[in-house]
């Protein structure tokens, strides 16, 4: 059985399925898309274990031809850089439907489809290995998010909708063009069409192009990542959207941006990247800083975690452009240590919401009486978030840091001013909220967390403490892979391994260029 | 030798014609003489189309009429584009008729007449021909228009499409009237073998050219000879709006692709590809803003029209097999999609004298679903978002212009998109995030109405993910086209 599409497609044969359901049958609604969610979890494991160490390339390969016209392929891979991105949609999705059961009561079903629509989408983006299959499964996360921020979201969905619909294809339209137009490079050198993302590696432009092209491609990742200044959409965003599209939002699809930088721009423009590098960390630092800064003042929980989340993500492109193993390593596990710290933190701040339909810390003071199990768990997750030794947290940014510091040591100091940062914002927060005597009487008598909640932490907060403590489990998967993808982007002579095959006039500017440097 | 007039084989060669022309009159005739029956002339219409799509297999290739009307795989393709708009025309219009209560066979004969004046144009080699069969299909689309005869609105439709049409089909005689001055012929042919060693700099041509591309371009409603369409659209019965925005401009891109062709060793040497780049842009960018500020949903997708006949256009800047492909993809997908989108609006039930505004579909996701997801298809296959057809022919378009060197177009097609997802999902917000106000009609649809839907819905979406056999057939016809 070909374990990758059965775990891509499977979301979304049960959306369809799902679609044939009676309005009025809420609980079989929630409890069969529940289902399809963990099994698609379960058989994911099956990837895990299918995944072989040691090697750095595709694995699990499956392809088929789809568009041969133009060299188009459904093409599926899974490699040590989105091994734990696809797990990671893969665990969330069931935690967000089982979290938001008792949450959500307007139109059930559209609820439901929307996310296991958009599981499927994720986990193609992560898996696909062409570069317009990629592309699509990029830009169908849209669609399902949109309307989950619009239907189900705040008060002000509808301007956070649309506002981080048209960021994010603002974005992803120029890198279309972007794709075509590298597309058509191949074919003029090598006469033959083809958009497998390896085949492309290294593919000749010229340094002009290659530096458009990096900033088409750049802009589409920076977007969603979000990088600062282009941030604004996230507050926005994640404020209006109910607590299961933060989750997903926060925990995956911005991780699509940091995974666009790893799996696209770094390997294809690898001279510009290494140009435009002290841009891409200073605005990575200023992220951090200012993000943290930001989140520090914020009245409303959520948009703090919100403005972390831009903190926390500043440190996974720092990572990514400071371009040395450890760095990358680390950003990579950072990318799924956010995904389970920020995940929970928005869980949390929903289950608060659900109860007493408020964000504010001000309305909240001293509820570890009433809510003591909730407490408990509400300071893993923000521990974690903070980065303390023994949690997954640490272990992601002191391998950014130190990382990074061999290669931009200023940057890297004033980023780790952000590790602070965040320690103040996150202690202020519970302590605001958790400690301290109960101010208002309504905080007396708050409902203590329920069961589906439970079970939905339960599995972040194993993950967050099996990470922190043996975190090789995850980065001995990752490392062929990151080194085989610094070869690429380091090596002196990686025009020649695509030009093998190429006519002599398309090689010669290549020559020309390499001699000049 | 003198060719004869009529070849062996001339007869099967117009089949679908015929059995188009004959089954309009027996459909006149049939509402004329038995009233009661007006129920079965939609369905009946349906089965004419339908025959007429079985008919086109039975057609041998070749060139008849003396060299002036040629039947090869391209033709074929389009004419199924043809036939394809006109069936979900009709079965949008059948309940809408119904309802207005001004059901009539000579609707439905109309639309089979006009299907055959398209046919006429996408078949002629001879520019006569091509004004004939342009002429035939304005004359339709002037009753076709005007058929809401009650409605003030329908009839200042039809009075202003007929005065700028008239105006259109004039520039377009005079400018075939100059050309044959020049090559001393009117049938492309032969105008082809002229232009290949013609003299670029002579300024007779360049008017000719100017004077046939603003009829031409009148019938596409591209910027800047498109006022007529938001207010021909909004005042129109909305199926027909919807059969016009697709299929005259299908039929007068195949006629422009082939005159293209013709002329291209000229249009080398002159700035004419930049005069279609230039209406190209104008079009991607007025279309695309101006439709953000409508609030009729006529009129924005009016404008929605021009902005694609943009960018139909970006692939005809240079004529290559790959160019009239993506032209035949693009269309057959545009019928889908924007004949779909009308048809969600031809259910809304209120008095067609009035605007039919986003208000009038507010909630509909919740209360209709599967209108409201049709709708909500459409308007994601319009903006080009993938999984849909609208993507891949999108794809198709920026492709054929990077491959032709057209990058700036491209990249102004696509900053213009940008911009058209504002207001294609603008419509999904209405559909899904937007309480309906009490008291709003549901809309009425159908048995009719709602397949038309499901084949525009399911057709967007196999198209969007199973695109190869349409490109097969797209691909080889276009190759075959530009074999002689």
């Amino acid at each position: 059985m070909p374990i990758l599409s059965t775990v891509l497609w499977l979301p979304i044969v049960a959306a369809l399925v799902l679609g044939f359901f009676p309005r009025q049958a809420a609980g079989a609604i929630k409890g069969f898309g529940f289902a399809a969610s963990l099994i698609t979890f379960l058989l994911s494991l099956g990837i895990v274990s299918g995944f072989k160490e040691g090697v750095a390339g595709y694995q699990l390969v499956e392809l088929a031809p789809w568009i041969p016209q133009w060299g188009i392929s459904y093409s599926l891979g899974v490699d040590g850089i989105s091994l734990w991105l696809v797990m990671l949609t893969t665990l969330l999705t069931p935690v967000v439907l089982l979290s938001s059961w008792n949450a959500i009561h307007k139109y059930p079903k559209e609820y439901v489809i929307s996310f296991l629509v958009m599981e499927a989408a994720m986990i193609g983006v992560f898996l696909a290995t062409d570069l317009v299959l990629f592309y699509i499964f990029f830009e169908l996360t849209l669609i399902p998010m949109y309307l989950v921020i619009g239907v189900w979201g705040g008060k002000n969905r509808i301007y956070a909708a649309i506002k981080f619909f048209i960021f994010t294809v603002t974005g992803s339209l120029l890198m279309l063009l972007g794709i075509i137009y590298i597309g058509f490079q191949y074919m003029h050198a090598t006469g033959r069409p083809s958009f497998a993302i390896a085949d492309l590696y290294g593919v000749g432009v010229t340094p002009y192009a290659q530096t458009l092209l990096f900033f088409a491609f750049s802009l589409a990742f920076a977007i969603k990542v979000p990088l600062f200044p282009l941030h604004t959409w996230l507050p926005d965003a994640h404020v209006e959207a109910p607590t299961g599209g933060s989750i997903i939002l926060a925990g995956v699809t911005l991780k699509m941006g940091t995974y666009g930088f790893l799996r696209l721009v770094l390997p294809y423009f690898p001279d510009a990247s290494i140009e435009y590098a002290p841009l891409f960390i200073a605005l990575s630092v200023i992220g951090i800083v200012y993000g943290a800064l930001v989140a520090w003042v914020q009245p409303d929980m959520k948009k703090l975690v919100a403005y972390s989340s831009v903190s926390h993500l500043g440190f996974c492109v720092l990572g990514i452009f400071a371009m040395n193993q450890a760095s990358i390593e680390g950003s990579i596990l950072q990318m799924v240590n956010h995904g389970l710290s920020t995940g929970a933190l928005f869980l949390l701040v929903g289950v608060l919401y659900e109860r007493r339909h408020t964000r504010m810390l001000a309305d909240y003071g001293g509820i570890a009486h009433t809510m003591p199990l909730y407490t408990t768990f509400f300071v893993i997750a923000m521990l974690s978030s903070v980065g303390l030794p023994g949690l997954n947290g640490f272990v992601g940014e002191f391998l950014i840091l130190s990382g990074s510091f061999q290669t931009a040591p200023i940057a890297t100091t004033i980023a780790s001013t952000g590790v602070i940062l965040a320690a103040i914002y996150l202690l202020w927060l519970v302590q605001r909220v958790f400690f301290g005597p109960i101010t208002l009487e309504e905080n007396r008598k708050i409902p203590e967390i329920a069961w589906n909640e439970v079970a939905a932490l339960v599995p972040l907060i194993i993950l967050m403490v099996w990470i922190g403590v043996h975190p090789n489990t995850f980065l001995r998967k990752m490392s062929p892979s990151v080194k085989q993808l610094l070869a690429v982007v380091k090596s002196e002579d990686r025009g020649k391994v695509m030009f093998a095959n190429a006519r002599p006039g398309a090689n010669s500017t290549h020559a020309e260029k390499g001699g000049a440097r | 030798m003198i060719q004869p007039l009529l070849e062996a084989g001339w007869l099967s060669a117009i089949l679908p014609e015929i059995i188009l022309s004959a089954g309009g009159m027996l459909l006149i005739l049939l509402t004329a003489f038995s009233p009661r029956s007006r129920g079965i002339t939609g369905p009946l219409a349906v089965i004419i189309f339908i025959a007429t799509t079985w008919a086109e297999n039975l057609v041998g290739e070749g060139v008849y009429f003396g060299g002036t009307y040629e039947i090869s795989a391209i033709t074929r393709v389009f004419d199924l584009t043809f036939l394809l708009a006109g069936i979900l025309a009709a079965l949008f219009a059948r309940e809408y008729l119904e309802r207005e209560g001004i059901e009539g066979g000579e609707f439905y004969a109309l639309l089979l007449w006009g299907t055959v004046g398209m046919m006429m144009m996408a078949k002629g080699l001879d520019l006569l021909i091509v004004v004939l069969g342009l002429e035939i299909l304005s004359v339709c689309i002037f009753v076709l228009l005007g058929y809401h005869r009650r409605l003030p609105v329908s009839n200042e439709a039809s009075l202003k499409y007929f005065l700028m049409g008239a105006f259109a089909t004039g520039f377009i005689l005079y400018g075939t009237a100059l050309f044959y001055g020049a090559s001393r012929s009117t049938n492309i042919t032969e105008m082809a073998k002229y232009f290949a060693t013609a003299d670029a700099s002579n300024p007779l041509l360049t008017v000719a050219f100017i004077l046939l591309m603003s009829g031409f371009g009148f019938k596409l409603a591209l910027a800047p000879f498109h006022p007529w369409a938001p207010d021909v659209y909004q005042g129109a019965p909305t199926p027909v709006a919807g059969w016009l925005s697709v299929a005259p401009k299908a039929a007068t891109l195949i006629v422009l692709a082939r005159l293209l062709y013709a002329m291209a060793p000229v249009m080398a040497k002159t700035h004419w590809v930049t005069m279609l780049a230039t209406l190209s842009v104008l079009s991607m960018i007025i279309g695309n803003s101006v439709a953000i500020v409508q609030r009729d949903l006529k009129r924005m997708l009016a404008y929605s029209g021009i902005a694609h006949v943009g960018y139909m256009m970006i692939a005809m800047l240079t004529i290559s097999d790959e160019s009239i492909a993506a032209i035949a993809v693009y269309t057959i997908v545009y019928a889908l999609m924007n004949i779909g989108a009308f048809g969600v609006v031809s259910m809304l039930a209120k008095n067609q004298n009035d605007p039919q505004t986003l208000d009038d579909i507010a909630g509909l996701g919740f209360r209709r679903p599967f209108y409201g997801l049709g709708l909500a298809v459409c308007m994601f296959s319009l903006s080009g978002l993938p999984p849909t057809g609208g993507f891949i022919s999108k794809f198709y378009v920026f492709r054929t212009a990077i491959e032709s060197g057209h990058t700036g177009v491209a990249l102004i097609g696509i900053l213009t998109s940008i911009i058209s997802v504002y207001y294609y999902l603008r419509v999904v917000y209405y559909l899904y995030m937007k309480e309906a106000p009490d008291g709003t009609a549901v809309p009425i649809g159908g048995v009719f109405a709602t397949g038309a839907l499901a084949i525009s819905v399911i057709g967007i979406l196999i198209i969007g993910i199973f695109p190869t056999p349409l490109f097969n057939m797209a691909g080889n016809a276009a190759r075959q086209f530009l074999q002689h």
